[in-house]
């Protein structure tokens, strides 16, 4: 018996006005399973995985969390949510709370932790991605790859079953995407499930255990890493991939 | 008194004929002289106030043009009309000759406030005063005043069903309302301490007040709530129990005794051959006010203010 | 000067009210203000609609109409309140809507990107709101705000109407029991100026004080 998956998507599509930007999604995430989405730029994948905790609405089809079809907006969806963790392009830490209190506002807000409880365990989350020394400063103070990590900590403090990144390491300069990069591998070592939306190449080789590859609002190729990357079948997928390792 | 009520400009322009009007008590009883009002134009002391202005051919005379009564603007129209104006139509007869009716623009109006009712008499922007101008002390070390041609007095409008309300003294402990600033509510202070004063900017509200059981009485110048009750279908009653005396006068310049005498004689003239009593009726009358005995006029004898009889001796 | 200098008690007295008045209504306006505010910005749509009408039907209503309305027309369906309460009510639900469109340009000055991070979390929209959105959202508006605290201090001035003994109905009492009306006009314009420039530096202040680092 293979349990069931945690995230199933089901012929799911999606229109911005007359942009057709999902088409006929179907994708399946088992639990402990990172899957990697690539593509080219407009190709659907951050819509894909905003639409996983429903920040955007699917047009039609269904998407499943856990054996729970995603509930219109309200209490229902919210706590839907508080078990799907999601990292940002740009970060979105609060700005007028400091980095301890972005980490533990879910925990009091949405769990109902004791204040002493939530920041306890808050600051070995800070220790986890190494900014604990950073607890009481303000966003605004820190380094980009300093707040990414401290926006992963925001979201494992939820102690989430599933993390979504989108694309988190896009907007940082080339010398901080390797320290998000490791916090990433290590969740993912240690059997995290997570949809990872993202550019580098060389994280979906080493931690994903299988990549999407979406191009015109479709999965075009579904595959083991090592498969994809040595053998892609799709002509779009060994384009894509030869524009990318061309440099 | 007659300070704040720019108020209750709608009370006039329903004036109604109400059956109050009096030609009953008084009107004939002064009957004097025997003079019969000539077609001819008097004639004057050279020199004199009244002779400038005859020769001029012109009067200017201050008065309100939002005094319900005494002088206000017909909207209609656009006369100043009230009883004050009638004043100065008939001294502008006195000197012109002919009927006060027919003055016609001899007699020009400008809008005196309370505020410049004193400085318009100093600098001649007008030639006399008669605008609600009560006579008093302080008042006359400025400015000299014939009359008084009429005595205001302040009373109180309740509810037509009221019955405790008789006097001043039972507003002690009551919610009364009257008009911010005003010298009514002054007054009623004075008269009973006790009083629990609402004050508004305008006597409507205060009606409203009143409709709405929020104070017991109003008081200001029997006049205004001549007007008030006037509107109010029957729903309010003056109490007629006048509790102050506010004797109006007409300002004239400082000093010149002999156009207040002349004045003075005018006005008496007017309540013996009763065109004081009808100007009364054609005004005040017509929001239901009784007329009344005309006041004697008081030729007081004035006395040289001090600052002049310095400035005289030091020079 | 002898008008104001005679009367001074009479002028803290009055002051004293102005200040109660503005001050009370004040709290009272902020909050209704933020919680029409956030109806205008809530997925609920009656809310919205609600929020809209309340803000344009007593924004478009001159103050003193909304003053009489109350004391006068609502009394006789029954809806009585001393004149003091009714000054205090009518001046803090007229200034809300000032206060709601306010916060509600606030609200559009701060990122979408913090609304779905709290969305994220698992917040409910109330909780995203005033936890995460509000905060920062009130750090943006803290000078409009001030304008429409010092526009109320003058606003109040229409209580006087209505028998409440503040500055104004003092300035009206003096003007003519005195006949100086410069001299206490210009008296009362002071006790208004010192109420309303003290409380332009402590927005100021303020202002500085919650700046959002960005």
């Amino acid at each position: 018996m293979t349990p069931a998956p945690l995230v199933v998507v089901e012929k799911v599509n999606k229109h911005f006005g007359d942009l057709h930007v999902l088409r006929d999604i179907d994708l399946t995430v088992d639990r402990g399973e990172v899957v990697v989405v690539i593509g080219p730029s407009g190709s659907g994948k951050s819509t894909l995985c905003r639409c996983i905790n429903r920040l955007e609405r699917v047009t039609s089809g269904r998407i499943t969390i856990d054996g729970v079809a995603l509930p219109e907006e309200g209490k229902a969806l919210a706590r839907l949510r508080a078990d799907v963790g999601m990292v940002f392009q740009s970060f979105n830490l609060f700005a007028h709370k400091t980095i301890l209190q972005n980490v533990t506002l879910g925990p009091i807000k949405v769990r109902k932790l004791a204040k002493d409880e939530a920041r306890e365990r808050g600051l070995k989350l800070l220790e986890r991605v190494g900014i604990a020394d950073k607890a009481d400063r303000y966003p605004a103070e820190l380094s980009g790859g300093q707040q990414q990590r401290a926006a992963i900590a925001r979201a494992l403090a939820m102690g989430p079953k599933l993390m979504l990144f989108d694309e988190p390491t896009s907007a940082l300069d080339p010398e901080m995407i390797k320290e998000v990069l490791d916090v990433m591998v290590e969740l993912a070592a240690e059997g995290t499930t997570m949809v990872v939306v993202t550019h580098e190449m060389g994280f979906a080789r080493s931690a994903a255990r299988r990549v999407a590859f979406m191009d015109g609002g479709r999965i075009v190729e579904m595959a083991s890493p090592e498969q994809f990357f040595d053998q892609p079948q799709t002509d779009r997928a060994k384009d894509f991939l030869s524009k990318i390792l061309a440099h | 008194m007659g300070r704040a009520r720019w108020i209750g400009a709608s009370l006039v322009a329903v004036a109604l004929t109400a059956g109050a009007c009096g030609s009953s008590d008084d009107s004939g009883t002064v009957k004097g002289g025997g003079q019969t009002a000539t077609t001819t134009a008097p004639s004057f002391a050279a020199g004199s106030t009244m002779a400038t202005l005859q020769a001029k051919g012109k009067i200017t005379v201050g008065v309100k043009f939002d005094q319900p009564g005494f002088g206000q603007r017909n909207p209609t129209t656009n006369d100043i009309e009230g009883f004050d104006v009638e004043m100065a139509k008939l001294i502008g007869a006195a000197i012109f000759g002919g009927k006060a009716a027919d003055v016609g623009s001899k007699v020009s109006f400008v809008e005196s406030v309370s505020a410049n009712r004193e400085p318009y008499l100093q600098n001649g922007t007008v030639d006399m005063v008669i605008a609600t101008y009560t006579i008093n002390d302080t008042r006359k070390q400025i400015v000299d005043f014939a009359g008084p041609y009429f005595i205001a007095h302040q009373d109180i409008m309740v509810k037509a069903s009221d019955t405790t309300i008789k006097s001043v003294t039972d507003l002690n402990g009551k919610k009364v309302c009257s008009v911010t600033g005003s010298t009514s509510a002054t007054n009623v202070k004075a008269k009973a301490p006790q009083v629990d004063l609402t004050l508004f900017d305008t006597y409507s509200k205060c009606a409203e007040a009143l409709g709405d059981g929020r104070v017991v009485a109003v008081t200001t110048d029997a006049p205004i709530l001549g007007g008030l009750v006037s509107t109010s279908n029957g729903a309010y009653k003056l109490v007629k129990a006048p509790f102050t005396d506010e004797p109006y006068g007409i300002g004239v310049k400082k000093g010149d005794t002999a156009f207040r005498t002349f004045v003075n004689d005018t006005l008496e003239k007017a309540y013996a051959n009763g065109d004081w009593a009808s100007a009364f009726a054609r005004t005040l009358g017509k929001i239901g006010l009784d007329t009344p005995t005309p006041p004697p006029v008081d030729r007081y004898t004035t006395t040289p203010t001090t600052a002049a009889a310095t400035t005289t001796t030091t020079k | 000067m002898h008008v104001v200098l005679d009367n001074l008690p009479a002028f803290l007295r009055a002051t004293r009210v102005t200040a109660q008045l503005t001050v009370i209504s004040f709290l009272l306006a902020m909050l209704i203000g933020t919680l029409v505010a956030g109806f205008r910005v809530s997925p609920v749509l009656p809310l919205r609609w609600l929020g809209t009408v309340y803000v344009e039907l007593v924004r478009n209503t001159p103050l003193l109409v909304l003053i009489s309305l109350f004391v006068f027309g609502f009394t006789k369906i029954g809806i009585r309140y001393s004149y003091y309460a009714s000054a205090i009510i009518v001046l803090s639900t007229y200034t809300g809507t000032f206060v709601a469109e306010t916060v509600r340009a606030g609200i559009n000055t701060v990122a979408p990107g913090q609304a779905e991070a709290a969305r994220s979390l698992g917040l409910t929209f109330s909780q995203l709101l005033f936890a995460v959105v509000l905060p920062q959202a009130f750090r943006s508006v803290v000078a409009p705000l001030g304008s429409v605290f010092i526009a109320l201090i003058k606003n109040s001035a229409l209580a006087s109407t209505i028998a409440v003994m503040d500055l104004s109905f003092l300035g009206t009492q003096l003007t003519n029991s005195t006949g100086r009306p410069v001299a206490v006009f210009m008296g009362s314009a002071f006790f208004y100026l010192l109420l309303a420039l003290p409380s332009g530096w402590a927005i100021g202040w303020f202002e500085r004080r919650v700046a959002v680092k960005r």
